[in-house]
């Protein structure tokens, strides 16, 4: 159905594209190497992830696709620190994490796309809900740069902040899979907004885009992204400060 | 931003994308949600159609009507349907009967077998407008939301050049300091620069005007007084010696020299009271103080001249304005009017205070100015018929064009008119408090 597509693009490209705005707004003034350092990983880790797809869903009992990603997501928090914290080497680390998130997008549109049960779709569904799906991903993105480009002059730390929770946006999204696959306890669940904020709204799904939303999180789970954001916005602050 | 163009494409292009997308997908997910709503609405409307016959007196007002037709003989009907065949076309047809409009298909799939239904045209309109309204609904419901935003974008976008146009009309006349702004698009850098260039050109131009007059009217002050005295020197020397001068060239040769010293200090008086140089330096200071301060000081030409001066009205007028200026601006009109008025006349000043104003009127029994000169003579070194003037006196021609610089500097008035006199002339000045 058209509509399923529309929102699988969107599910995932909105992060990768509030990350990018946001990464661009950081690295304004090298936006070209930024932009190479981002193409050049990105197109390297999707072929590898494509061609071996089959190999890395059958490895550690047949999690290894659920892990992969987890550890991409890890990865991607973990570089985003690093840029942080080295300046000298923040565009190269960002565009990589950057790269690690693009990698599981691409990789879970090129599994929706070819995937055998999904001939349902009709051709036209395809590209009619891509096109509506990636639009709406790219007009956010653009909107959210001269945003954020705004926000930064007037607020301080508004940027430190929006990484952050970008940042650790990737860790919920880790510590979800890892859960799922049981390498991580569940735990209790801490509260259940689904009635006040559903997941599948339309505030639910930009939220959890920009700062990994869940409707019912565990204890751990907030406890690890309150930590993770408070890590990654320690660095910011330390980087704003070296400026 | 960087430039406006980039700003409004980007922005712009992104909020209707957005906006027309996000309206695309409601309408539809509304449109579904109702096509679903029909699909089910059918399913119910054939089961009580074919229900309603087992129901005795069951009349739906929405519903099927269903015949099946075997061999010419009715052999099963719905409560709506009427005895004799709805349709005798094939394939979809409109017809009248139990009082409505409807849309029958006919379908003969055997040759002994004929199934005809029928549903209300009113039903089948609604249904589809039911369907329509909803696709349509966002579409119309997002263009407010999207000229609010266009509106907003367009505002953000034009700041910068409002903050320019700002700080241009709020420079003073002589602010000719570079305008500075934060973050200049590219479409505003050049007109910017080449603004400030502007300002600068203009900067440097009045202060070399400046200098220039102020060194040419210094330069030559001092040989024309170097030439003042060998003058009356030699004058002298012609009178011990007895040297006859029956043309009077020495008188003239003495009047033209006073005549250049005072066109030279009238020119330097000129260029420091100019708006456009002139630094004021506003005090509270007494007008009329100043004013009995100015008519002492050309008390021995006025009493030479044998004529009558009075001061009238307020002994004290309080007023925010630059000392100097001022005192140039009561000399410069109580010497006009004594010497432009006969031996023996009359001048008269007069202050009071109107409307949150200052009034200072200066008149005299002389021979006047007619009305039609009366905005000639503020021009510089205009004189009334040229340097023959009739009075015969010694005049530069810039002295009202100072009392009007002056009068401008401090965003007052000044008209002129007839005197209150039998003759002669009224100037009123009129000065803000």
């Amino acid at each position: 159905m058209l509509i399923n597509t529309v929102l699988m693009f969107l599910r995932e490209l909105l992060p990768l594209c509030l990350l990018l705005a946001t990464l661009l707004v950081w690295h304004r003034s090298v936006w070209r190497s930024f932009a190479l350092y981002f193409v050049l990983p990105s197109v390297l880790m999707l072929s590898l992830i494509s061609l071996k797809m089959v190999w890395i869903s059958e490895q550690l009992d047949g999690l290894g696709l659920e892990l992969l990603y987890s550890f991409l997501y890890l990865s991607c928090f973990v570089l985003l620190c690093l840029s942080a914290l080295k300046a000298q080497w923040a565009p190269l680390s960002s565009a990589i994490a950057a790269a690690c998130l693009f990698s599981i997008s691409g990789s879970n549109l090129l599994l929706y796309t070819w995937l055998p049960t999904q001939t349902e779709n009709t051709p036209a569904d395809l590209v009619l809900g891509s096109a509506l799906g990636v639009g709406i991903g790219v007009s956010i993105a653009v909107l959210w740069y001269y945003l954020l480009t705004e926000l930064k002059q007037w607020r301080i730390h508004s940027f430190a902040l929006l990484l952050s929770l970008l940042g650790a946006r990737q860790v919920m999204m880790a510590s979800a899979i890892l859960i799922q696959s049981d390498w991580l306890p569940a735990g209790p669940q801490l509260w259940q907004t689904e009635q006040l904020l559903s997941e599948q709204s339309e505030l639910g799904f930009f939220l959890q885009a920009l700062m990994g939303y869940e409707a019912t999180p565990s204890l751990f789970q907030v406890l690890l992204y309150l930590l993770c954001f408070a890590v990654l916005f320690w660095c910011c602050s330390l980087m704003e400060k070296k400026r | 931003m960087r430039s406006l163009r980039r700003y409004l494409v980007t922005v712009l292009i992104a909020l209707f994308t957005l906006i027309s997308f996000v309206a695309a997908l409601q309408s539809y997910k509304q449109s579904a949600i109702r096509a679903e709503a029909l699909f089910d609405q059918d399913l119910q409307i054939l089961a009580s159609s074919l229900s309603q016959q087992y129901q005795a007196g069951s009349e739906q007002e929405l519903g099927l009507a269903l015949q099946v037709w075997q061999k010419g003989e009715l052999v099963y009907r719905s409560a709506l349907a009427p005895q004799t065949s709805m349709s005798d076309a094939e394939g979809f047809s409109e017809h009248n009967f139990a009082g409505k409009r409807w849309r029958v298909f006919r379908q003969t799939p055997t040759d002994v077998l004929t199934v005809i239904v029928a549903q209300p045209l009113k039903q089948r309109q609604q249904l589809a407008d039911e369907v329509i309204t909803a696709s349509i609904y966002p579409v119309v419901l997002s263009l407010p939301l999207q000229a609010l935003l266009i509106w907003l974008v367009v505002s953000k976008a034009l700041s910068p050049i409002k903050r320019f146009s700002a700080q241009l009309s709020s420079k003073k006349a002589n602010d000719l300091s570079p305008v500075e702004l934060d973050q200049v698009p590219a479409e505003l850098d050049q007109m910017l620069k080449t603004t400030n260039q502007l300002f600068a050109r203009l900067a440097d131009a009045f202060e070399r005007e400046k200098r220039f007059a102020s060194d040419v009217a210094h330069e030559l002050r001092t040989p024309l007084s170097v030439l003042q005295v060998n003058l009356h020197n030699a004058s002298q020397q012609w009178q011990r010696s007895n040297i006859s001068d029956p043309e009077g060239s020495m008188l003239a040769l003495q009047t033209g020299v006073e005549r250049m010293s005072a066109l030279i200090e009238q020119i330097m008086l000129l260029n420091r009271t100019n708006p456009e140089h002139f630094q004021a330096r506003t005090e509270q200071l007494d007008l009329a103080g100043l004013c009995r301060q100015v008519v002492a000081d050309w008390y021995p030409q006025i009493e030479k001249k044998q004529q009558q001066i009075e001061l009238l009205g307020l002994e004290h007028l309080s007023l925010k304005g630059d000392a100097f200026a001022l005192r140039l601006l009561v000399s410069n009109l109580v010497g006009n009017a004594s010497k432009y008025t006969q031996a023996g006349g009359s001048i008269q000043l007069e202050l009071c205070i109107e409307q949150q104003h200052a009034l200072l009127v200066v008149q005299d029994n002389g021979p006047g100015i007619a009305a039609e000169e009366y905005n000639r003579v503020f021009d510089r070194f205009y004189r009334i018929g040229g340097d023959r003037h009739q009075s015969g006196t010694l005049g530069s021609g810039l002295g009202l064009a100072i009392v009007r610089d002056i009068v401008v500097l401090h965003q007052g008035q000044i008209r002129l008119g007839a005197s209150d006199f039998s003759s002669g002339l009224k100037v009123t000045v009129e000065l803000p408090l």
